[in-house]
């Protein structure tokens, strides 16, 4: 098993150059049996980053066929309603549950964690793989559940519909989210932990990269919540298979007891999803500013009250179910506070560029539109925050055009943009610049044509989940599809753009944008067990020792500028 | 500063109604708008008020951020071969400070104003005119205190209205956009939620709702109805239980109600199948067709002979005439239900009287006088 040695002392030059057909994680052992057995993080973060794009293309296809669907009022490709409620229930669910809550953690940040943390693994690597399987088994049933006769409850099953409809893949399907939650708690579980205990020399909370920060917060929401969303899907199976009538009014039950069990998991999981997100764009925005993030100490305290805020504002997805108004107030109240902080991160992000040095990669084409997006979905929180305003607004298209300008516009965006960020480092291949670029704008535009209409279509009166529409919405809603076909082109340049370069691209070196954090510091691909010794720690956001090296196409850090000046690391 | 955020929303409010007064004799709504409809309620400008105070706010950040997004970018980009810059902040305590603290403060502005509004919104008048409305897949049903019933909602001009909302099913929610009112309605619970609308629209010019229609119908017009949908997914004709508010002065909507409480007792009983027939089918029509297409429910066309064969329909069976059985079916019917379909229909029990029931059974005994798709009756022009 060769090891690249590390650098130890005098003035350096990063001789880690790009050697993908040399010993890496990749082709260190061979045979699909290492890949099915393999305890390497940076595999399994490799197989759940194909896993989780497939199922992007899977719930991307059911939302081109409910948007072409609702081209027209009335049928336009289905004449059964049945049918194109099963669309948009699927894409709900598989897009929630199998893409946007899993992938950054579980693909991005397998991968990158460890070698952030100059670690060899996480610290539980058998969990690790546990947890993939458990993904795996979860997506295999739901695809099971599809050819059962499918589910058309919504994604949020809400009873008594969830419970008494008679389409046949109900309970396979909570099931696969069972088993999907308990991915979710493992890896969570084990970035805990990994965080506490495999912190290199020098790496103290305050000198980790925010990526760590935000995996760290979202892995605490992660295992303290989803235990919920568990309990509440096997209480529906229950409920459906013996009729305990926990939710069934004529026995006494509740079914709002039902939006309150949901929602106390739900609410927090929208922060599973946007708390990595927000780590990645720290990281691009700064590595491409070339300087050091601004106010990090707020970034990094903001993603520990987020977690803790989110915890205690389920209430406001449900102001017009029948909670009270003092509970419709104190909720209302309280959402208010979380956003806060995340416009304050805004804020911080767009100091980090003040004289800054500007690289305007295509990650950092994604940052930025993702700063766009995010405002503009955090913004329009405000209007379903505001009690009266989300009388008029709740379970209309304000409230899709919301979530998706924050999961799909901010949290996938960022998805995207990291997952350009690290590919040089996970595959040694550098993918098509430009194509990269241009495919971001125009996923933007597309983005913002296909959802930008669907606020007003909400604010005008058109609800949710609505197979037929009166006429006068028609045009937006035509808009609103095309856009969608923009997008999707989109989302196939990028495609080309990174798996294209997989066949022959160019040979990425090991700091291609000329970061500090310790997985710059090892080779693109990295090797087997990322550091032969461990690597002591720095200022992972100081950029001054970084400097361009133009034979290998990267940048390298001079070390003895960086020790000669940084004195103790302690 | 905080009282003067409390009496903002109350002044603008107040002018807002002085302005309406000012011109009281007025009977449009208020304008349809880039965001929002017609404003048709006492409430609406309040909601409208506060929207647009959250607007505003998110337009001036929205601009800011981006402006000085773009503008960073530009001034300080790189290129490859240059320098870093070494002379930036890394945190500014005044700035950071600043910038929480006054965001702060604006949510907590936006949080009152849309209290006050909501409360408005929450607290119906004691006087209000309580209307019960049944949700059930898929349509509504609106009974008034003298017995009256309707599909669509007419309500009094000008005197608080209540709805008291209860399901026999599922979670549904009753939503009319133009009033700003929005409630879910909850089996096994009774719900409030109240409105005042101070413009008439007059009664419907005609007969507005084709049964067999592949999509619903519109415009919409506000000087002319509302819409009112139901917004919480409830399965296969969630879309299509629109219907439509209609707004009557105290004289109109008096006749009104005394006239729906007493249309069918007034139709003589030859004449029920074809005069209240068609329009009580109306409420089956989501499930059952008259032309031979089963759907969620058995087709009509040729109904009463397929009972008659039914093995619990006879002579000294459970069902002694076909007649029970279809009575039963419209009362009970989970009592027996006909394989293949499944236990789906709801039950119309304290809504179809016998004088009704017995005009649905009049109609499916005369089926070959209506059309088989629109359900108008062939035989004579100027009948419903």
């Amino acid at each position: 098993m060769t090891t690249i040695p590390l650098p130890t002392s005098g003035p350096v030059r990063d001789t880690l150059e790009a050697r993908p057909d040399s010993d890496n994680y990749l082709t260190h052992t061979r045979g699909v049996l290492s890949w099915v057995f393999t305890l390497d993080h940076k595999r399994i973060g490799v197989m759940y980053m194909w896993a989780v794009l497939a199922s992007f293309l899977l719930g991307g296809i059911f939302a081109l066929l409910l948007r072409t669907e609702l081209l027209t009022p009335g049928p336009t490709i289905t004449d059964d309603a049945n049918v194109y409620n099963k669309w948009f229930t699927l894409h709900g669910a598989i897009m929630v549950f199998l893409v946007i809550i899993p992938s950054i953690p579980a693909a991005l940040g397998n991968v990158i964690l460890p070698i952030m943390l100059g670690a060899k693994d996480v610290a539980f690597p058998k969990l690790n793989l546990f947890s993939f399987y458990l993904w795996m088994s979860g997506a295999v049933l739901c695809v099971l559940s599809l050819a059962m006769g499918g589910f058309d409850t919504g994604w949020t099953f809400y009873t008594p519909y969830s419970t008494t409809t008679d389409t046949g893949g109900v309970i396979p399907v909570l099931t696969a989210v069972f088993l999907l939650g308990f991915s979710s708690i493992f890896t969570g579980l084990n970035f805990v932990v990994t965080v506490h205990k495999l912190r290199p020399p020098g790496m103290t909370w305050f000198r980790m990269p925010l990526f760590l920060w935000a995996l760290y917060a979202t892995a605490i929401i992660q295992v303290l919540a989803t235990p919920v969303l568990g309990i509440t899907l096997l209480l529906l199976i229950v409920e459906r298979t013996i009729n305990i009538g926990i939710f069934n009014p004529s026995m006494g039950g509740d079914p709002v007891l039902y939006q309150h069990f949901f929602w106390f998991y739900s609410h927090p999981a929208v922060y599973i999803m946007i708390l990595p997100a927000m780590g990645i764009i720290s990281e691009i925005i700064a590595i491409n500013s070339h300087r050091s993030i601004f106010g990090y100490r707020f970034i990094a305290f903001s993603s520990i009250a987020i977690a803790m805020f989110s915890f205690i504002v389920w209430g406001h997805h449900m102001f017009t179910s029948g909670q009270s108004a003092l509970m419709n107030t104190l909720f209302s109240a309280i959402s208010f506070s979380v956003a806060i902080p995340s416009a304050v991160k805004v804020f911080n992000w767009v100091a980090t560029l003040y004289k800054g040095s500007v690289s305007l990669t295509t990650p950092m084409w994604y940052a930025l539109a993702f700063i766009f997006l995010f405002t503009i979905g955090g913004l329009t929180g405000l209007h379903l925050a505001t009690l009266s305003t989300d009388v008029h607004l709740h379970d209309t298209y304000f409230v899709v055009a919301h979530f998706h300008y924050v999961m799909m516009g901010s949290a996938l965006i960022a998805m995207i943009g990291g997952l350009h960020h690290w590919w040089p480092k996970m595959f040694g291949r550098m993918y098509h610049e430009k194509l990269g670029t241009v495919a971001c704008w125009i996923i933007f535009i597309g983005f913002n044509v296909t959802f930008f209409t669907q606020f007003m279509l909400g604010s005008q009166g058109m609800p949710r989940r609505y197979y037929d529409y009166q006429p006068e919405f028609q045009v937006y809603h035509v808009i609103s599809t095309i856009g969608s076909y923009i997008m999707a082109f989109g989302f196939t340049l990028t495609a080309v753009s990174l798996f294209g370069s997989l066949f022959g691209g160019p040979k990425a070196p090991a700091n291609p944008w000329g970061g500090r954090s310790l997985e710059w510091q090892c080779a693109s691909p990295p090797p087997f067990d990322n550091f032969a010794k461990t690597p002591r720690a720095g200022d992972c956001y100081d950029f001054s020792a970084v400097h361009w090296d133009e034979k290998t196409g990267g940048y390298w850090v001079d070390e003895s500028a960086d020790a000669a000046k940084d004195g103790s690391h302690a | 500063m905080l009282t003067m955020l409390q009496t903002l929303p109350n002044a603008a409010s107040q002018a807002i109604a002085a302005a309406a007064a000012a011109q009281s004799g007025a009977t449009a709504p208020s304008a349809r708008t880039f965001w929002m409809p017609p404003g048709a309620s006492t409430i609406a400008p309040g909601v409208d008020l506060t929207l647009e105070v959250i607007n505003w706010i998110c337009y001036f950040f929205f601009a800011i951020i981006v402006a000085l997004m773009v503008y960073f970018v530009a001034k300080y980009r790189h290129r490859r071969g240059e320098r870093f810059r070494t002379e930036f902040p890394h945190h500014n305590t005044p700035l950071e400070i600043g910038w929480s603290v006054l965001p702060t403060l604006i949510v907590i502005g936006i949080f009152v104003v849309g209290f006050r509004s909501y409360l408005d919104i929450y607290t119906a008048p004691k006087n209000a005119f309580d209307i019960k409305v049944t949700a059930q897949k898929w349509g509504w049903t609106f009974q008034y205190p003298n017995g009256a019933q309707s599909d669509d909602l007419y309500v009094p001009a000008g005197k608080p209205v209540r709805l008291v909302l209860r399901s026999s099913d599922v979670l549904h929610s009753l939503y009319i956009p133009d009033f700003r009112v929005k409630r879910d309605v909850v089996p096994g619970r009774y719900s409030y939620m109240w409105f005042q609308c101070d413009h008439p629209t007059g009664l419907p010019a005609a007969e507005v709702r084709d049964p067999n229609a592949k999509t619903v119908a519109g415009p919409l017009d506000a000087s002319q109805r509302h819409a009112l949908f139901c917004t919480e997914y409830c399965g296969t004709g969630h879309s299509k239980m629109n219907r439509y508010v209609y707004v009557l002065d105290e004289t109109t909507f008096g006749e009104w109600m005394t006239k729906q409480a007493q249309w069918i007792d007034e139709i003589p009983e030859e004449e029920l199948y074809f005069k209240a027939g068609p329009k009580l089918f109306q409420r089956c029509v989501q499930c059952h067709s008259l032309d031979g297409v089963n759907g969620i429910g058995p087709s009509w066309k040729g109904i009463v002979e397929r009972v008659k064969g039914y093995p619990m329909v006879g002579e000294g069976k459970k069902y002694a005439t076909y007649q029970d059985y279809i009575r039963t079916s419209i009362l009970a019917p989970g009592d027996y239900v006909v394989p293949p379909y499944a236990n789906a229909m709801p039950t119309f029990k304290g809504q179809l009287n016998d004088k009704a029931i017995d005009a649905l059974i009049g109609y499916m005994e005369h089926l070959d006088d209506f059309d088989p798709k629109t359900g108008k009756y062939l035989k004579a022009p100027a009948a419903k």
